[in-house]
């Protein structure tokens, strides 16, 4: 742990990252992000809402082509969000609020490896109904998490 | 300017909204690019109300947002990030004009599962991808550029 905070903070990159005022730095890792998990997160909660019951006449089989981007998104995400936390270990580690966001990201991303199934199976059952719930929670309660992080 | 939670859940909402809005264009959108050809556009159409209800939620909880803290919008100087989120929104607003007014969203109706979008509606569907990251990427810079020119 010691060797990882020192590391984070002699690299050139992440000093440049956390130092720098250009938009360029920080602010763009920080839309990455976000943009990663604003797609990944809507497109998960739109399936989750059809698996739902809203719009019943779409067949949920052809959801499964939305998996590649949405893993793209996640990857996206995962990337940036692991170069902010370097670039900010301590203070990140220390926030209480950052362990229930990735409580909610870590179930939110099972589901979505577990939901890719589901949604190629012939038809919704009441477990998959409970899974899309889930899901549509964690991605509620990561975002959430995030907003409050920045109040603890 | 009441208790400390407000702002946070005005704020998880508004991004909440934004994810439900860009969920239902990033469907709609990449099904007529191409993605996921198996997909009906009908159906999938329905699933629009969604992304108005949540444009609703979206609108009143940045309007709250604007007027806790109108300063890191208006300035002065007026934050260039939020004058370009404003141009985003403008802009979709009348590209989906164009879709609605010229026939282009009952034409998609009629793209039934494996078939192909015409280029107009790939290209209406390209802008309002395009146009809904320029949305994001300007709410993310409007707290860097608070302030600047």
């Amino acid at each position: 742990m010691q060797i990882l905070q020192q590391w984070t903070e002699a690299n050139a990159f992440l000093i440049w990252l956390r130092e720098s005022s250009s938009i360029w730095a920080y602010p763009t890792v920080f839309f990455l992000h976000t943009a990663g998990l604003v797609f990944t997160a809507g497109v998960s909660i739109m399936i989750n809402v059809r698996l739902l019951g809203a719009a019943e006449e779409l067949p949920t089989a052809a959801f499964g082509r939305f998996f590649r981007p949405i893993w793209i998104g996640i990857g996206l995400t995962a990337i940036s969000g692991l170069v902010m936390l370097a670039s900010d270990l301590q203070t990140k580690l220390g926030n209480r609020v950052f362990a229930y966001k990735m409580a909610f990201v870590v179930i939110a991303v099972v589901l979505t490896v577990l939901m890719r199934r589901r949604v190629a199976a012939p038809r919704v059952t009441a477990s998959t109904r409970a899974l899309a719930a889930a899901s549509l929670l964690c991605w509620l309660g990561a975002v959430a998490a995030g907003k409050f992080m920045a109040y603890f | 300017m009441g208790a400390w939670w407000v702002v946070p859940v005005w704020k998880t909402m508004h991004y909440f909204a934004i994810a439900v809005l860009v969920g239902v264009v990033g469907l709609v959108d990449l099904r007529i690019v191409g993605v996921a050809k198996a997909l009906p556009l009908r159906p999938l159409q329905r699933l629009m109300p969604w992304a108005a209800a949540a444009f609703a939620v979206a609108a009143a909880s940045g309007y709250e947002l604007l007027r806790i803290n109108p300063a890191n919008s208006f300035g002065p100087p007026v934050n260039v990030a939020f004058a370009a989120k404003m141009l985003c929104l403008v802009l979709i607003g009348l590209n989906d004009l164009l879709y609605f007014a010229t026939g282009l969203k009952r034409q998609v109706d009629g793209v039934g599962a494996g078939e192909r979008a015409s280029a107009s509606a790939q290209i209406v569907a390209g802008v309002s991808l395009a146009l809904w990251a320029g949305v994001i990427y300007w709410s993310r810079m409007l707290t860097f550029l608070a302030g600047a020119i």
